[in-house]
């Protein structure tokens, strides 16, 4: 009895152990293969909401950065010997075969409204892969881009050419539109992952740019309650979160 | 200065400093247009009676190939357009083969995942562009002597017209794949005409002995100790027979044995390829549809952009105008990227069924098909094996 006993157990632990290491095995092939080639990235995904207590208000922000170059206007005046910086956009990667017109930039109030009327997104959703970071706001194209160090043309048109890059771990759209007319976006998030920044400058031909800082706070969004896959011919094809779409697709 | 260790940080680094060197290239101008070689209007060759039997060569259409593409060619989203291309490597090379047999002109004419010594004459094409409105394949036809009668590029482009009303799906207007005739079917008419061209420049003798250059190359292939000595190259690189057997060697009996089940299962691969093309050719087209309208709508953005006076206004209805055409040039695009991924989307089960079809074996079809290759020369091995035997008792 003893002796059956310890085989029961024997054989159990053997069993056990058996089980341990194919479930291992198994766990380790499942494991997606880490590429070390690609950089890691600040996690951004999530839905966010604006935080409107800490982001500009662009009226506010406009009267202060007038108020900033008046002052710095008067600082030239009293001490003539010191020279103006012009700024530039940090990616200048010129606007390649888009028109261009002589003249002066576009005045700072209509730089500000422009930075509104392209910010007046109140809700940001973010999806990022190892590989890429697809950035949805409504009414608005989508920022995609991919993980990599190297510079990213995402789009490009008669209207415009988009490159994205990485600027340690700030993400940075521009977006080059014909007349010198430039849109820049850096997206920040924080270390905890629950506040995302986004900085919005237009520049217009060189000349400074307006900036606009706005804040958003992760929240928890609604699951979607239906699981689509897009087709040519019978558009958006959904049913039930969870169930297999390929029935759908095969009938 | 201190040093840097990480590799990452050093590449951020780098990146803003490539960004300014890149502001260098700006207005390059863009390269003109590559001249197309279009095939014009034609009218399909069709015999009126079948040739004599040393004319009807059976034919290989190959599964096509495309160009690859630089990495740095890709923008974000190309590879969804990439996957379509691969699908047409194997769809339009069952229109080209539909046009060999309406020619009347051939024997068997099959679509093949893979060059096949079996077969008189492989066809081997390379798609070079494909959309909506231009379709430029380079054709290369080798026949089994290693004799080139094709290779040429042949391009084809249609308009808004060469899509009917039945490519529009609707609830009410279902496709009629009966009368629909390809838009770019003159490029497959061009390529059958040329093919009966260069077989009528070759001339019967050269044609039976065509026929007799591939039994033996089959032979070869089946069995290489065995046929070893039976061809060889001549100066101009073309094989030529040294040794032919006898009418009854039964050596070449038990490959005409072979070379029948063969062709038996390159028909089941071909059969295959057609109901691929059935089952996806009403997507397909109404893809083609979309492209030139994508096409078409690019065209007059381009113009409305060169036509486009901004006049160095820099008021704000001008500054919120040229982000409105750049914003929606942009979600256009991306729209058009999405009914892609949707059109690979809608294939993929016919895709995946194509790969699944030879039961007993594995891999996609072309694995299969050299699956088949490797069964049917070790089925040869052992039954020429057993006739040795016997032979020897």
């Amino acid at each position: 009895m003893t002796i059956c006993g310890f085989r029961y157990f024997a054989s159990l632990g053997v069993t056990t152990v058996c089980l341990i290491l194919s479930a291992t095995a198994w766990a380790q092939d499942s494991l997606p293969q880490l590429d070390l080639d690609l950089p890691l990235r600040l996690d951004f995904s999530g839905s966010w909401e604006k935080d409107f207590g800490r982001s500009d208000n662009w009226e506010d922000e406009l009267s202060r950065t007038l108020r900033v170059r008046q002052e710095s206007a008067a600082r030239q005046q009293s001490s003539p010997g010191s020279s103006r910086i012009r700024s530039a956009p940090p990616i200048s990667v010129g606007n390649i075969n888009l028109p261009r017109s002589r003249g002066r930039g576009a005045n700072m109030v209509d730089l500000a409204r422009l930075a509104e009327y392209i910010s007046r997104q109140n809700t940001i959703e973010i999806v990022q892969t190892r590989d890429e970071i697809r950035i949805e706001r409504s009414g608005e194209a989508a920022l995609v881009c991919g993980v990599e160090y190297e510079l990213q043309r995402t789009f490009s048109s008669e209207h415009g050419v988009e490159v994205c890059g990485w600027e340690g771990q700030q993400l940075v759209f521009q977006i080059m539109l014909p007349d010198d007319l430039i849109i820049m976006h850096r997206f920040t998030v924080g270390s905890n992952q629950q506040v995302l920044n986004l900085l919005t400058s237009v520049y217009s031909k060189g000349g400074d740019p307006f900036n606009l800082r706005l804040a958003f706070n992760k929240y928890q969004a609604p699951r979607d309650e239906f699981n689509c896959i897009q087709t040519l011919s019978r558009g958006q094809v959904c049913n039930q979160s969870g169930a297999d779409l390929s029935d759908i697709l095969n009938n | 200065m201190l040093p840097i260790r990480n590799s990452a940080a050093l590449r951020d680094l780098i990146l803003p400093m490539l960004l300014l060197l890149s502001a260098c290239a700006q207005n390059v101008p863009e390269p003109p247009p590559r001249p197309l070689n279009l095939v014009g209007d034609v009218v399909l060759n069709q015999a009126t009676q079948i040739p004599a039997e040393e004319f009807l060569l059976d034919i290989g259409v190959q599964i096509f190939s495309t160009q690859s593409k630089e990495a740095e060619e890709y923008e974000i989203g190309d590879w969804v357009f990439d996957e379509i291309i691969q699908k047409e490597t194997q769809f339009l090379p069952h229109l080209l083969k539909n046009t060999l047999v309406a020619s009347n002109q051939w024997g068997a004419v099959r679509v093949i995942p893979e060059s096949d010594p079996s077969l008189d004459l492989i066809v081997l094409g390379e798609i070079m562009q494909s959309d909506g409105r231009t379709v430029e394949l380079e054709i290369r036809a080798i026949d089994s002597s290693g004799r080139e009668w094709l290779n040429q590029v042949y391009a084809d482009q249609s308009d808004q017209e060469g899509y009917p009303e039945s490519t529009r799906f609707t609830l009410d207007n279902t496709f009629d794949a009966a009368s629909f005739v390809d838009p770019f079917q003159d490029i497959y008419d061009r390529i059958a005409n040329d093919l009966v061209s260069v077989r009528s420049q070759l001339g019967l003798q050269a044609l039976v002995e065509l026929n007799l250059v591939t039994d033996l190359l089959y032979a070869r292939d089946l069995s290489p100790d065995s046929f070893a000595n039976a061809l060889t190259e001549n100066e101009d690189g073309l094989l030529t027979i040294v040794n032919l057997p006898s009418v009854d060697d039964p050596m070449m009996a038990r490959v005409a044995d072979m070379k029948y089940r063969h062709h038996l299962f390159i028909d089941t691969v071909d059969e295959y390829y057609q109901t691929l093309y059935d089952d996806i050719q009403p997507a397909y087209v109404l893809w083609r549809r979309y492209s030139i309208d994508q096409i078409s709508e690019v065209e007059t953005s381009r113009q409305e952009a060169n036509q486009s006076d901004y006049g160095g206004s820099s008021g704000f209805l001008a500054l919120s105008q040229r982000y409105d055409r750049f914003k929606w040039s942009k979600i256009f695009e991306r729209e058009f990227s999405d009914l892609a991924a949707g059109f690979n989307n809608e294939l993929a089960p016919a895709f995946l069924e194509l790969n699944s079809q030879v039961h007993g074996l594995t891999g996609t079809m072309e694995q299969q098909y050299r699956e088949w290759r490797g069964i049917l020369r070790r089925l040869f091995e052992l039954e020429n094996g057993e006739v040795a035997a016997g032979a020897t008792e």
